[in-house]
């Protein structure tokens, strides 16, 4: 499963949403997803992935596609892509 | 300032006793109790034997994305609010939602979202926490799961005050109402302690009983003379407690009224209880609505089946009911649903409406040899058929020295 199916996946089931609707550029807050569940659902993906997103690049990931390109990159700085 | 009457207008129950208020008076009614044989993986090393776990299923009320957010004491809380308010009749769409407030009780907050917190960073040695973890321990969590579930924004308020909190946030929603400041409030409690940690803290104070070698059913024995010690129980209870005038407009079923609230703390001991703090929140309560002894059919005692505290409970209702002691009919349903600590006072309440409503008071369970040390009209192992009385009344002294006795009237 690529990184971006693995996010949805994850969301969905945080969210209790379709994965199939999900769509990776919209805002999350369209998603109904508020910053307490976003912060809470960060914290899934660190553990899912074993990355570390920093405040400052926690601010702008306002997407799920966002969120798959830090991870992404993060994954490439570890050396695990 | 008009005082106004405080009519019990719904009832929602989570217990090990079945997670509804209609199976939780059925299990009275038959005496079966709720208390087992604590499975492995809660005990642990605790050395804890038994407990009185609810037999839990969130679904459907909660999805599981909801309920992995949410601690087990907040779920209980929603699903005996959500029990309580549709039983209420309330139509919460035209209700002025800032009118309706909730009061509740906790003793140990979310105590698996702290428990598991810590396990992570000292058990596993690694410092991360979820991010809700705050949010999902925090002492006033549940009741707030409830307000906001439900969009209560009339006034709020957490109670804390170990084995009468839930018992205390009735009272005090009772005066509120009575003040005038809310048209009802969703008032309870609820509990769930039963992690390893916690059960090992309790197992160190040395006031658990051990699981009954013949009957782990049986292992909570008030009032006998061969009890051993509480045993700990988890759940929650809500009621809807509204302005009489209120509920006369819209029709609703009244149960009863809350007609008496007393608070005293022993202000003696942390834990050893008082003969005189008991006293004074009966009386207090017994005086606030009008009655006098003789009035209250039924008595739901606190009485957790320790040697100390059985005996103290049972010499204050002694000495507040005088010559009346000889017929009011006293138990503690604690033999059948373990003690749930801060939900206790909500949920016994429930219990005493049974009497209440139905003449059918519920009995203290395995009580086959009454401690000869002390006298009181028990309803000894089944339950007994009477009259409905006129009022009852339901005691909770916890921890600290904080005494609240309520008093409930036939509607």
């Amino acid at each position: 499963m690529d990184t971006l199916a693995r996010i949805k996946d994850l969301a969905a089931k945080e969210f209790s949403i379709d994965p199939d609707g999900l769509d990776p550029k919209a805002p999350l807050d369209t998603l109904g997803i508020d910053s307490l569940s976003f912060i809470e659902f960060m914290f899934k993906i660190e553990e899912e992935f074993g990355v570390s997103v920093s405040d400052e690049n926690l601010k702008a990931i306002k997407t799920l596609a966002d969120l798959e390109r830090h991870v992404v990159v993060s994954l490439a700085a570890a050396g695990r892509a | 300032m008009g005082v106004r009457r405080v009519a019990i207008t719904g009832a929602g129950v989570v217990s090990p006793l079945g997670a509804s208020l209609q199976e939780f008076h059925q299990a009275l009614a038959e005496a079966r109790s709720g208390i087992r044989r604590l499975p492995q993986e809660i005990a642990q090393g605790s050395g804890v034997q038994v407990g009185a776990l609810v037999d839990w299923n969130p679904a459907p009320a909660l999805t599981a994305a909801e309920a992995a957010n949410i601690d087990r004491v907040s779920q209980f809380a929603l699903a005996a609010a959500a029990e309580a308010l549709a039983s209420s009749g309330l139509d919460l769409a035209s209700a002025d939602r800032t009118r309706i407030g909730v009061y509740w009780g906790t003793g140990m907050g979310g105590a698996h979202t702290l428990e598991a917190s810590y396990k992570h960073v000292y058990g596993a040695g690694e410092w991360r926490t979820r991010p809700l973890t705050v949010v999902m321990a925090m002492n006033n969590a549940a009741g707030s799961n409830v307000a906001v579930r439900h969009a209560l924004g009339g006034p709020f308020a957490n109670f804390s005050t170990a084995c009468s909190s839930s018992a205390m946030a009735l009272g005090e929603a009772m005066r509120t109402i009575a003040a005038g400041r809310a048209d009802a409030i969703v008032a309870g409690g609820s509990e769930a302690l039963l992690t390893p940690a916690s059960l090992l803290a309790w197992q160190a104070l040395r006031t658990l009983a051990p699981a009954d070698p013949e009957d782990p059913a049986a292992s909570c024995k008030p009032f006998d003379k061969r009890r051993l010690g509480l045993v700990l129980g988890e759940g929650g209870a809500a009621l809807v407690l509204e302005d009489e005038a209120h509920a006369r407009a819209r029709g609703a079923r009244i149960h009863g009224f809350l007609t008496g609230y007393g608070n005293s703390c022993d202000a003696v001991h942390m834990s050893r209880p008082d003969r005189g703090g008991q006293m004074r929140a009966m009386r207090e309560a017994l005086d606030e609505s009008g009655l006098a002894p003789a009035d209250i059919g039924y008595v739901n005692a606190h009485a957790t089946a320790t040697a100390v505290g059985d005996v103290i409970e049972a010499q204050a209702i002694n000495a507040v009911f005088g010559a009346a002691a000889a017929e009011v009919r006293v138990s503690s349903t604690k033999s059948l649903h373990g003690h749930l600590l801060g939900a206790a006072g909500a949920l016994e309440f429930a219990a005493a409406l049974l009497a209440l409503e139905e003449g059918l008071v519920p009995p203290t369970a395995f009580l086959e040899q009454p401690d000869p040390a002390f006298e009181l009209r028990h309803v000894a192992l089944k339950a007994e058929r009477i009259a409905p009385p006129r009022a009852v009344m339901s005691n909770s002294f916890g921890f600290g020295g904080s005494n609240v006795v309520l008093v409930a009237s036939r509607a």
